[in-house]
């Protein structure tokens, strides 16, 4: 038996090269290197634990997050089928629309174009006055009914025609004329074209621009009835044409305007050029225009704001042509005017207004005057009495003399009551001073529209 | 001798006339142009300066000669048309009446 020994030997031999060759791993380990690694290992375990907590949390809102996805899906595919419904009867609609144009094309379909390119509109103004004077009775002694209409046509023209429809009724007694009288009369009627940003051009019957209370006069707008009596020297209106517009100062509101034009001008009754014959409004009407030669005038205003309901407005204007037949004599004006504005609540204007009439009896002779008007509008008292809020007390100086030796003043004084933004009630109580002058008052109610 | 007189005095007058035209359109011409040159030359980094609105312009130019009037009580189209009317009536320069215009049009009645 040979190999028993060498079994034997064998064994001998792994068992020394297993002591030899024996692991460092088996080396010895301290309690603390073991404690220090099993907290390790807990603290791995634990972080595992919280990111398999966060994968499940994130599961969770994806499957959340699905479900809404889904909804929206349906919800989409809901809105498809909506639209594919409206369309298709959209799709008839058209179809029934074109049928019908086809079985009756004259019938107009419904359009919804651009805006409309032309505009008619009707404003203006409306009166009715009740008054007395010294010595005569009282009487309702006018109504008026003055509309504007308004024909827009495109961007820059405009037509414009002013009418004055009057009843006037004369109270009877030393300061009353009596009787009474109807009247049609046509204040403006003229073409403006708006050339550009600068120039508006204007021909027909126009305004003139001497002064500004003829452009700016409407019965609602004046606060006292009566015009002042200056005003009588002049010609409102006048045929003819004019170039006119504004020139912005800054961005501050300031502006220099002008006017300048042409126009028939002031006649001669009989042709002749005596004192007694002028016609200031002679353009139209029973009385010819006979001189060859119009008059010419212009405007140039200065308007200057500080803030809104705080400006000046100063203008010098002025008129001269021939009136006579014969073109012997002129007849021209000068106007200066001016309007302040201090607070919503406090205005102040006024026109010196200043003429020359060459004629052949008197020589050349001067009708002139000015007035001067203040308001104060009681809502500035900050009161908190409704009716007393509503009231503007006014006050107007105005004088007149006729250039051949008469001299008339007036003293006015009255109150504006706004029973709406339009509809005004107006009375004041006038003092004349002067050949035949009569004292007086004159209530009005007057509505703008 | 009169006739002749007369007749300088018409030329003169004419060739007045014909001057101021002249000068107005070329003066306006000159200002638009100008208007349109100093738009497209407008620097993004300038300091504007405050440009009034159209309320602001409203209460300067209107309340000057009447009440207010309410932007209600007319309609879009009629607001346009009562804009050009006062502009030529009032003298207003086009770029506040156009603003004022837009204010009176964003609450109009219909």
């Amino acid at each position: 038996m040979k190999t028993r020994p060498q079994i034997v030997g064998v064994l001998a031999a792994s068992f020394a090269m297993g002591v030899a060759l024996a692991p460092r791993a088996s080396a010895e380990i301290s309690d603390e290197q073991f404690n220090q690694l099993k907290d390790l290992v807990t603290q791995q375990g634990q972080a595992l634990k919280k990111q398999d907590q966060r994968i499940d949390q994130l599961e969770t809102t994806h499957d959340q997050d699905q479900k809404v996805h889904e909804q929206d899906q349906n919800r989409i595919h809901e809105l498809e089928q909506q639209l594919n419904e409206t369309h298709s009867i959209a799709t008839n609609a058209v179809q029934k629309a074109e049928a019908a144009a086809q079985v009756q094309p004259a019938s107009p379909a419904a359009f919804a174009g651009p805006a409309a390119t032309h505009n008619f509109t009707m404003v203006g103004d409306a009166e009715v006055q009740f008054g007395k004077a010294t010595g005569s009775s009282s009487a309702f002694t006018l109504a008026d009914f003055a509309p504007i209409f308004l024909f827009r046509g495109g961007d820059n023209t405009l037509f414009e025609a002013g009418f004055d429809i009057m009843l006037q009724n004369g109270s009877h007694g030393p300061g009353g004329s009596g009787g009474s009288s109807t009247s049609v009369s046509l204040s403006f009627a003229q073409l403006d074209y708006l050339l550009n940003d600068y120039i508006t051009v204007e021909g027909g019957y126009m305004l003139l621009p001497l002064g500004t209370y003829s452009e700016r006069g409407a019965g609602w707008l004046n606060k006292i009835p009566d015009d002042p009596m200056v005003r009588g020297v002049l010609p409102d209106s006048g045929a003819g044409v004019q170039l006119r517009g504004a020139i912005p100062i800054c961005e501050s509101g300031q502006m220099l305007t002008y006017s300048i034009y042409g126009a028939n001008g002031p006649s001669s009754i009989d042709g002749s050029g005596t004192s007694t014959n002028l016609d200031l409004g002679g353009n139209v009407g029973d009385t010819p225009n006979w001189h060859v030669h119009p008059s010419g005038g212009g405007r140039i205003g200065w308007f200057m704001p500080w803030k809104p309901h705080y400006d000046l407005e100063l203008g010098l204007s002025g008129q001269s042509g021939e009136w006579d037949d014969a073109g012997s004599h002129l007849w021209s004006a000068a106007v200066l005017d001016a309007a302040l504005h201090v607070s919503p609540y406090f205005e102040v204007k006024g026109e010196y207004i200043n003429t020359w009439v060459g004629t052949d009896d008197v020589g050349t002779y001067h009708p002139r005057g000015w007035w001067l008007q203040a308001a104060y509008k009681f809502a500035g008292l900050d009161l908190d009495l409704p009716v007393i809020n509503d009231v503007e007390l006014v006050g107007r100086y105005d004088t007149l003399s006729d250039g051949l030796g008469t001299k008339t003043d007036r003293n006015t004084l009255g109150y504006v009551y706004y029973i709406s933004n339009t509809l005004l009630f107006e009375g004041d109580y006038e003092w004349l001073h002067g050949n035949d002058a009569h004292n007086g008052f004159v209530f009005q109610l007057s509505y703008g529209f | 001798m009169k006739r002749l007189h007369s007749f300088k005095l018409r030329l003169r007058a004419g060739i007045g006339v014909a001057v101021i035209v002249t000068v107005i359109y070329a003066v306006s011409g000159a200002l638009v142009i100008g208007a349109d040159t100093k738009a497209a030359d407008k620097k993004p980094q300038k300091k504007e300066v405050k440009k009034l609105t159209g309320a602001e312009l409203y209460a300067i130019n209107c309340n000057r000669c009447h009440a207010e009037r309410y932007p209600t009580e007319f309609t879009s189209a009629q607001w346009k048309t009562l804009m050009t009317h006062m502009r030529v009536r009032a003298n207003l320069p086009a770029k506040q009446a156009r603003e004022i215009l837009k204010y009176l049009q964003e609450d109009s009645g219909n």
